[in-house]
């Protein structure tokens, strides 16, 4: 029977009746498929780009060397290694010439990930690539230059061996958005240390051992590292990369996720429904075949091997889709990325053709298997009732199928839960709310019109298929308004987090005495920039009278530690108060204030004293107030605010950030020769990277957002198909009894429009409630209610129903009734 | 030969049942042709389904050449009806993916036939439809498309062909021709023809009538 398989796949394919059920198999492998290559190949462009900013794969960075046996377990197992102290020391040239600078010695092998890149000249044109300098020379950052008055070739000593100035160092792979060891760079060569004799015990350094190669090695390096690492001494991975960058792609990912869990849902209703409607086509042909002879087993087998074939086809045909899909995106928008995408593997594809597996043996084998059950008696008897009752098995099996899907796919249950118990909401709700509104309708529609009186009446009479089909309806725009409000507002958030105008620069160090000035250079050059905060370098000493632990374990949340103290007399812009209250301005109580994630580190609350010390002399403050922070914001951030008028006394440096334009980029140069003591971070090229990488993301977002949108029209194809030959077959009759085009239409558009209404007015508000839990719950973002999404949902999903239907429906008016009768 | 004994068919309505067919009791001798007359709803078609094992009694026992086929589950039936029937039905019940050659070879197929393709062939060319072998059946008449279902039933060379108002769907002179050659053939093939009509004209032509009165046999010559 393989003939009559392929020839009824085939005659079927002709006739529109595989349409829905192939496209949606088609976008469902695609989706997953594309969605899966999609986010695998960014993330291992993302891991590259994060190993970037380590200068390798892992780091262990101490304050004190870390063994070197370390370096000869990890080159024992074909890892390359790399070690590097950064600590600050004064840089002399000549006579005269003395600045503090962030010392950074690097050996040979350095960097092992990313590259280094100096000039010839100050400011120079960049040279990309190669080492380090070599032994006995150093490479300056182009602002000691006038800063030390000397030129290339000239010497400067650090403690007390000195070097010969070859190259100016830009920028470092590793130099991150770290504020530990500011100040201008020299970067000499690692052999060069014992010389300067400026690191002693107990100096403030910063020991990094680098690790790079293959994955496996180095995570088996990992495994055996682990164990050994001591107090103060902590392992680095890609995930301390980038925390500005890393939230919003998490974000991302999340979203991705979701839209492809919605788009495996989508796509298993309408391949349910699509399968449905096939099976309730094929009970006649089921039924000739067993009068001819056929069993029930040999219909199994036919049915089987037909959507297997089909399945074959889909598969294939989806995971061309999905990998077209994402090698158009990275085509389009990859030279934009910061590195190549990497490979995608075949996994991806893999988790297509299981898609592919399961929704047909979950979505389209159930209504199919039981066609072997259809009598042979229909040959005789076509009014024969089908035997298709959906049983709660199947429905249990699809539930089932679809949970798995999705925790499967987005690898997190919060996710599909709060999916599923969305769903579930409009399901139930929808049930009852329809069938309670087409009553209404139909009492309504009795005092209207004929085209109304038709339209309502033929709603009710198929009231229970209707109120399915509302659901039906209601999911798809749920899930299609879902992805819709989430992508809107995560957009917004990106957005709003990166404005134009981030502040990309920022200067450090600034002297009570040197405010004003700064200010007034920052102003002149008509540059925008945040207003100057002091800083005072303190200490935590101890909670409600109690000594806090001396360790200098950084892992260790509740230990004596350095940290930087501003004083603010009003709640600072991007903050926000969650507990307690702000002081009253000019007070001069003994209060402080707490960043949220500092204060449940150090497990102190509102209430609770803290001493400190600044200087030589304790203090003690009450905590009056929990804040939060944006990190994300690029704006200067402190973890302890105190009233003014409490750190008055003590001696103060103010720092700022700012936004400079490319071009602007020179302003440098006279800041840094007015103000020689201010140290300047320069973060625009990171910035720009962060703002780069999230439009692209953006992009994906959006292309992401159009396949799904498919997905959900596809649905409403396969819901209005689902009725459509019983209309077609009430609208003949009307027509063979004489009712005129614009009455069979008039009601048809009416009845499907209505079914749009309700089915809106349910997704508005499953979309609504599930927004709310996902952007709460899932994606940690502020909810937001979106009143332009009940105009849409209801609008848009009447015009859509509206629109389909009477498409499919269209033939009723321009064959003749006979005809179209005598084809259903 | 058909035996059958006290068939009854009883379907359940709201509270209470519905008796289609009240004890028949018939015999069919192999070779015969045999009309099943009746007016609307007096269950003829009830009782050809019962007979062709397409359905099952409440009561009673069909027997065909020997084997009861009340005593079959569905697929032994399927087995059966492969093996010994055959079917022309009012609404040639043709299956629309196939071409009129691969519909006739269909039941040949079922069967393991292995000459199914030359078969099917030379049954359509016996029906005179040679030269439309590889058309569909949307592109064929009303005639022309019993015709396939013709060359469908015998060519599986059936013991028992039965028939459902064969000529229900088709104008006087289509359907005049198309009984012709049904029993053209049936004489050829020596088959027992049971056929369900309720043209009287048509019964005539048959060997032996059974008339059928609100689901008991009140006629039978």
């Amino acid at each position: 029977m393989s003939m009559t398989a392929t020839r009824m796949l085939a005659r079927d394919w002709r006739g529109g009746e595989l349409g829905v059920l192939v496209a949606a198999l088609v976008l469902a492998v695609a989706v997953v498929s594309g969605i899966s290559a999609f986010t695998t190949r960014l993330q291992t462009a993302l891991a590259q780009e994060s190993h970037r900013f380590l200068a390798a794969d892992r780091v262990v960075r101490s304050g004190r060397e870390a063994p070197a046996d370390w370096l000869q377990e990890a080159s024992r197992r074909d890892l390359g290694t790399a070690q590097v102290l950064t600590f600050p020391s004064m840089v002399y040239a000549g006579e005269e010439g003395m600045v503090l600078a962030s010392v950074k010695a690097v050996s040979d092998a350095y960097p092992l990930r990313g590259e280094l890149r100096y000039s010839e000249q100050p400011f120079g044109d960049l040279i990309t690539g190669g080492r380090g300098p070599e032994p006995g020379t150093v490479w300056l950052d182009s602002r000691l230059f006038p800063l030390l008055d000397i030129a290339i070739g000239d010497t400067v000593a650090v403690g007390e061996a000195e070097f010969r100035v070859v190259a100016a160092a830009r920028t470092e792979p590793d130099q991150g958005g770290s504020f530990l060891g500011l100040g201008p760079r020299v970067l000499m060569h690692y052999a060069d240390i014992a010389a300067t004799a400026v690191v002693q015990p107990g100096s403030r350094v910063e020991y990094r051992q680098l690790y790079a190669g293959e994955p496996a090695a180095v995570e088996s390096f990992e495994r055996w590292l682990q164990p050994q690492l001591g107090e103060g001494q902590r392992l680095l991975d890609v995930n301390e990369g980038q925390p500005g960058l890393g939230e919003a792609l998490q974000r991302a990912e999340s979203f991705l996720l979701l839209a492809g869990s919605l788009g495996v849902v989508l796509a298993g209703v309408a391949i349910a429904l699509a399968a449905r409607r096939f099976s309730e086509r094929h009970n006649d042909y089921v039924a000739i075949m067993k009068s001819l002879g056929a069993t029930s087993g040999s219909i199994t087998r036919l049915y089987g091997r037909s959507l297997f074939l089909l399945g074959l086809l889909a598969t294939l045909l989806g995971c061309s889709l999905g990998w077209a899909l994402q090698s158009a995106f990275f085509n389009l928008f990859g030279d934009q990325l910061p590195v190549a995408p990497g490979p995608a593997g075949i996994r991806p594809y893999g988790i297509g053709a299981a898609t592919a597996l399961v929704c047909l043996l979950c979505f389209a084998w159930p209504p199919l298997r039981r066609l072997s059950q259809a009598s042979p008696l229909r040959v005789l008897r076509r009014d024969m009732p089908q035997e298709q009752r959906r049983t709660l098995t199947d429905y249990a099996v699809g539930l089932a199928a679809v949970s798995s899907l999705m925790w499967w796919y987005s690898g997190d249950w919060k996710i599909t839960l709060a999916v599923l118990s969305g769903l579930a909401a409009t399901v139930l709700l929808g049930l009852g709310l329809a069938l309670t509104l087409l009553r209404g309708g139909r009492l309504v529609g009795m005092s209207a019109g004929s085209i109304w009186r038709l339209a309502l009446a033929g709603l009710q009479r198929r009231g229970t298929a209707n109120a399915l089909q509302v659901v039906i309806f209601a999911m798809a725009i749920m899930l299609l308004l879902v992805l819709l409000l989430v992508r809107t507002s995560l957009i917004d958030a990106w957005q709003t987090q990166l404005p134009e105008n981030t502040p990309n620069h920022f200067a450090l160090n600034i002297a009570p005495e040197d405010v004003q000035g700064v200010e007034q250079l920052l102003r002149s050059g008509d540059i925008p920039g945040a207003p100057l905060y002091p800083m005072i370098r303190g200490r935590i000493l101890s909670v409600n009278g109690v000594a806090l632990p001396q360790t200098d374990d950084p892992e260790e949340g509740r230990r004596q530690r350095e940290a930087n103290f501003t004083w603010a007399d009003t709640l600072p812009g991007d903050n926000r108060l969650l507990e307690g209250r702000w002081w009253a301005p000019r007070s001069d109580a003994a209060e402080v204030s707490l960043e949220v994630e500092f204060a449940e580190r150090f497990g102190v609350g509102l209430g609770d004293r803290i001493g400190f010390q600044v200087g030589s002399e304790p203090f003690e403050a009450t905590v009056t107030s929990i804040r939060e922070l944006d990190w994300q914001s690029f704006n200067p951030n402190f973890w302890l605010v105190f009233p003014p008028r409490l750190l008055a006394p003590y001696p103060a440096t103010f720092m700022t950030s700012f936004y400079l334009q490319p071009e602007q980029k020179p302003f440098l140069n006279g800041f840094i020769r007015q103000f020689p003591t201010v140290t300047v971070v320069e973060m625009d090229v990171v910035v720009a990277q962060v703002r780069g990488i999230v439009s692209q993301v953006s992009a994906a977002v959006e292309l992401v957002l159009a396949v799904i949108m498919a997905a959900g029209a596809l649905v409403l194809v396969a819901g209005v198909q689902a009725s459509v030959d019983a209309r077609m077959h009430e609208s003949s009759i009307l027509r063979a009894l004489g009712a005129r085009r614009r009455l069979v239409l008039g009601g048809l558009w009416i009845e499907f429009a209505a079914l749009g209404v309700f089915a809106g007015v349910l997704a508005t508000v499953g979309a609504e409630l599930s927004v709310y839990i996902l952007q709460a719950q899932v994606m940690g973002m502020d909810y937001a209610p979106s009143p332009w999404v009940w105009p849409v949902g209801i609008g848009g999903g009447a015009l859509l129903i509206a629109g389909l239907g009477v498409f499919s429906c269209r033939k009723v008016v321009s064959s003749p009734p006979l005809a179209v009768l005598r084809e259903l | 030969m058909i035996k059958a004994e006290n068939l009854q068919k009883r379907v359940p309505m709201a509270g209470s049942e519905l008796e289609i067919l009240k004890g028949i009791t018939l015999e069919i001798k192999s070779g015969e042709s045999v009309a099943i007359i009746g007016a609307s709803g007096s269950g003829k078609s009830t009782l050809l389904g019962l007979l062709a094992g397409l359905d099952e009694a409440s009561a009673g026992r069909v027997v065909i050449n020997g084997t009861d086929i009340s005593a079959l589950d569905e697929d032994e039936r399927a087995l059966f009806r492969g093996q010994h029937v055959g079917f022309v039905f009012q609404s040639f019940q043709l299956l629309p993916a196939l071409t009129a050659l691969e519909n006739v070879m269909l039941p040949l197929e079922l069967q393991g036939q292995g000459k199914a393709l030359t078969l099917a062939q030379t049954f359509l060319e016996r029906v005179g439809l040679g030269e439309r072998i590889q058309h569909y059946p949307r592109q064929m008449s009303g005639g022309e498309q019993q015709r396939v279902a013709i060359a469908r039933a015998f060519a599986n060379t059936p013991s028992i062909l039965f028939a459902d108002e064969p000529t229900g769907n088709l104008d006087t002179a289509t359907g005049s021709h198309i009984i012709d050659l049904l029993f053209e053939l049936n004489r050829e093939q020596n088959t027992t023809l049971v056929l369900v009509t309720h043209d009287l004209g048509l019964a005539e032509r048959c060997q032996h009538r059974f008339r059928l009165e609100a689901g008991a046999l009140v006629d039978g010559d």
